[in-house]
C-alpha cells in the first residue's frame, strides 16, 4: 500500500528572543502515512509532535524554521512549495483539526460562514451552493438543526459543537490527509467518544488517511492503526497498535503504558516517568531518554541508539529493546 | 438588541443630570460677583440689587438648579453675561465650523491611523514599522499647541494660517488634531492586530489555504479593530466639543474657542452651556460607541 505522506528526516529549529542559539524542536523525524490509515503520534507536551505537524502544512510560527528534511505528498516535497501552491494544498488536500475548539474558530464570524469559506474558496461555489453543501455538512457531522446553526456564532455553541464544526470545516473539501492536533483533548470523556466515532465513520465514508497526533493512549488504541512514539524531538518507537500495546520495546513506551492507570493491583501507587523533558538546547549526549530511563547504562549515556527495526516493522531506538528480564519499576504490564 | 440600545440611552440620563449638577454647582462656588461682572465698576447698589432680583440671583441654589434644567429641556441655556445673547445661539453658531474641524481631523486620523497600524503590524519590526510608530508616537506625545506653532511657521508663506474662511484654513488645524489621534489610532490598530494575529483562529484560517491578505482582511480585522472603533468613537465626539487649544491657536470661531473667551471674561452662562454641550457630546460618543461594538462583537448582544 502506498504512503500519502512520508515525512523523511525533518528537522525544525526555533529562535527565541535574547538567545543566539536555535532550540533543535524536531530532530530528524521520519513518519509515513498509509493511504485510508490512521497513524498515531504520540508524546508528552513540547516532544515536537505539534511541531512536526504545522510544518507539514507550512503553519509554523515567524520565529520556527524547517532546518531540512521532505515531506512527500502526492509526489510533491511540501517543504519546497511556494506559499502559493501550499494555499492551494492547505484546506483542501490536507486540512487540520486544532485542539480548542473555543479559541480556533474566529468569534465574529458565523460558523456557516467560516465553513462555507473552503468551499469557496477551493470549491469555487457561490454563496448559495457554498451554503447548502455546509448545512450538509452540518448535518453530516451531526449538528442539530443545521440550518439555523448555520447562522451561530462559536460561543452560541457548546464545545462539542464546536469540534463538530471544526471537523466539518476540515473534512468538508474532502482531504486525502486529515492533520488532527490534539481533536479531542480540550473535551469531556462522553463527547470524546463520540467525536472519535464521528472522524471514523467520516474516515471509512471518505477514505481520507488520519495522522492523529495526541498524548492519550486510550484514543490511540481506539483510533489508530499504527503509532510513532515521539521523546525529546525524536522518534524513539514505531510499530502497528497492536504491537505497541502488546510488546512495547522503548522504555519510554513502557513508563507512558505502565503510567495508565488501571483497575488491578488494587492499592498499588500508579508508575511515573521520573525526572523532566530535556532542554532543547542541552540535549543529553548520546540517548536522549538516558537521564530518565531506568536501565541506562555508560553505552546509553555516551553513545547515541539507532532507530533498529525489531522486526515486521516494529523501530526502536533502544541499545536495550524490551528485556523481560528486567521489569520496569517493579511492575511489569 | 433595540431593547440594549434602549437600555444604554436609559443608563444616560442619570449621568446627564449629574454631570449638570456637578458643572453648575462649580460654578456657583467660583467666586466673583455675576453683576459686577456684567456691570463694570461705579454702580449703585439698588441698581446691583434690581438686577440681582430680575436674574434670579437671589433664589436659593437648588431653585435656580431645577429651573437651569427646567429651561436646558427647553433648548435655552440661559443668557450671556458678556454678550448679552442666548448662549444657546452662541453654541449653534460656532458649531458648524468646530463640526468641519472635528470631521476633517477625524477622517484624516482614520485614513492615517488605520492603514498605518495595519501595515505596521504586519511589517513588524521593518524599517517602516519604526519609522511609523515613531512619528505617531511624536504626534501623540508632542503637545497640540506646539505642534501648531511649528507648523504655522513652517507654512505661513503657503497657507492660511489663522479664522476659517476658506477650506485651506482648515488645513493646518486638521493636521495638528488630526496627527495626535491618527498616532494614537495606528499604535492601537498595531497592536491589537499583532494580538489577533497570533491567535489560534488565525491559523485556522490559513490552515483554510486563504491568502495572508483574506486572512488579514476577512478574519484578523473584525477583531483587532473592535477596540479602535471604540477610540474613535470617542475621540470623534471630543472633537465635536471643540479643540479648545487648537482653535484658539488658529483663531477659529469654534465651540472650543468659545468656551475659552468665557473663561477669560468670567462669562457663567457660557461657559456652563459649552461645558454642558461638550460633556453631552462624550456621552453620546460612548454611547455610540457602545452601540457600534455590540453590532460588530457577536458576543456582546445581549439575547
Amino acid at each position: 500500500m502506498s504512503n500519502i505522506l512520508e515525512i523523511k528526516n525533518l528537522c525544525v529549529s526555533f529562535a527565541s528572543d535574547g538567545v543566539k542559539e536555535r532550540a533543535m524542536a524536531v530532530s530528524g523525524v521520519s513518519l509515513a502515512v498509509p493511504e485510508g490509515k490512521t497513524v498515531g503520534l504520540v508524546g508528552e507536551s513540547g516532544c515536537g509532535k505539534s511541531v512536526t505537524s504545522l510544518s507539514v502544512m507550512g503553519l509554523l510560527s515567524d520565529n520556527g524554521r524547517v532546518e531540512s528534511g521532505e515531506a512527500l505528498f502526492g509526489g510533491q516535497d511540501l517543504l519546497r512549495l511556494s506559499d502559493r501552491e501550499m494555499r492551494r494544498i492547505r484546506g483542501n488536500r490536507i486540512s487540520m483539526i486544532f485542539q480548542e475548539p473555543m479559541t480556533s474558530l474566529n468569534p465574529v464570524i458565523t460558523v456557516g460562514k467560516q465553513v462555507s469559506e473552503a468551499l469557496r474558496l477551493h470549491g469555487g461555489m457561490d454563496a448559495k451552493a457554498a451554503k447548502a453543501r455546509t448545512i450538509e455538512i452540518f448535518e453530516k457531522v451531526g449538528i442539530p438543526e443545521a440550518e439555523r446553526r448555520f447562522k451561530s456564532y462559536p460561543h452560541q455553541l457548546s464545545g462539542g459543537l464546536r469540534q463538530r464544526v471544526m471537523i466539518g470545516m476540515a473534512m468538508v473539501m474532502r482531504p486525502a490527509l486529515l492533520i488532527a492536533d490534539e481533536p479531542t483533548t480540550a473535551l469531556d470523556v462522553s463527547i470524546e467518544a463520540q467525536i472519535l466515532r464521528l472522524m471514523r465513520d467520516l474516515q471509512r465514508d471518505t477514505g481520507t488517511s488520519i495522522l492523529l497526533i495526541t498524548h492519550n493512549l486510550g484514543v490511540v488504541a481506539e483510533m489508530c492503526d499504527e503509532v510513532y512514539v515521539m521523546y525529546a524531538g525524536e522518534v524513539v518507537e514505531r510499530a502497528n497498535v497492536t504491537t505497541l500495546f502488546d510488546t512495547c520495546a522503548h522504555p519510554y513506551t513502557r513508563g507512558l503504558m505502565a503510567s495508565l492507570p488501571r483497575m488491578t493491583p488494587k492499592g498499588q501507587r500508579l508508575y511515573n516517568i521520573r525526572g523532566t523533558v530535556p532542554n532543547l538546547r542541552a540535549m543529553p549526549s548520546g540517548c536522549r531518554f538516558s537521564p530518565r530511563c531506568e536501565f541506562a547504562t555508560e553505552m546509553c549515556r555516551g553513545e547515541k541508539p539507532e532507530l533498529n527495526d525489531l522486526g515486521g516493522g516494529h523501530l526502536c531506538r533502544c541499545f536495550y529493546p524490551k528485556d523481560d528480564e528486567r521489569p520496569l519499576g517493579g511492575i511489569d504490564r | 438588541m433595540a431593547k440594549h440600545i434602549a437600555k444604554r440611552i436609559l443608563i444616560t440620563i442619570p449621568v446627564l443630570l449629574g454631570l449638570v449638577f456637578l458643572v453648575f454647582f462649580m460654578l456657583n462656588v467660583v467666586p466673583g460677583d455675576p453683576v459686577t461682572v456684567m456691570m463694570r465698576e461705579h454702580v449703585k447698589e439698588d441698581l446691583i440689587d434690581r438686577m440681582r432680583q430680575s436674574m434670579h440671583l437671589d433664589d436659593p441654589f437648588i431653585v435656580r438648579y431645577f429651573r437651569y434644567i427646567w429651561d436646558m429641556l427647553h433648548g435655552d441655556l440661559g443668557i450671556s453675561w458678556k454678550l448679552n445673547r442666548p448662549v444657546t445661539g452662541l453654541i449653534a453658531n460656532a458649531f458648524p465650523y468646530t463640526l468641519k474641524l472635528a470631521v476633517a481631523s477625524s477622517l484624516f486620523s482614520w485614513i492615517m491611523g488605520i492603514p498605518v497600524g495595519i501595515i505596521s503590524a504586519v511589517k513588524k519590526n521593518s524599517l517602516l514599522d519604526h519609522l511609523s510608530m515613531g512619528i505617531s508616537l511624536f504626534g501623540v506625545s508632542m503637545p497640540v499647541f506646539w505642534v501648531a506653532l511649528i507648523l504655522q511657521n513652517t507654512f505661513k508663506n503657503v497657507l492660511p494660517i489663522s479664522g476659517a474662511d476658506s477650506w485651506q484654513c482648515y488645513i493646518l488645524p486638521t493636521i495638528v488634531l488630526g496627527w495626535s489621534s491618527a498616532g494614537r489610532i495606528a499604535r492601537l490598530t498595531r497592536s491589537n492586530l499583532l494580538d489577533v494575529l497570533r491567535s489560534d483562529y488565525i491559523r485556522t484560517a490559513r490552515s483554510k489555504g486563504l491568502s495572508p491578505l483574506k486572512v488579514i482582511n476577512r478574519h484578523a480585522l473584525k477583531n483587532a479593530l473592535i477596540p479602535v472603533i471604540t477610540v474613535m468613537a470617542i475621540q470623534i465626539s471630543s472633537l465635536l466639543s471643540g479643540a479648545a487649544i487648537t482653535e484658539s491657536v488658529f483663531a477659529m470661531p469654534g465651540v472650543g474657542g468659545l468656551a475659552v473667551e468665557a473663561i477669560k471674561k468670567r462669562d457663567m452662562p457660557l461657559l456652563q452651556g459649552t461645558v454642558i454641550f461638550t460633556a453631552v457630546l462624550i456621552i453620546a460618543g460612548n454611547l455610540l460607541a457602545d452601540v457600534l461594538y455590540s453590532v460588530i462583537d457577536p458576543r456582546i448582544r445581549v439575547e
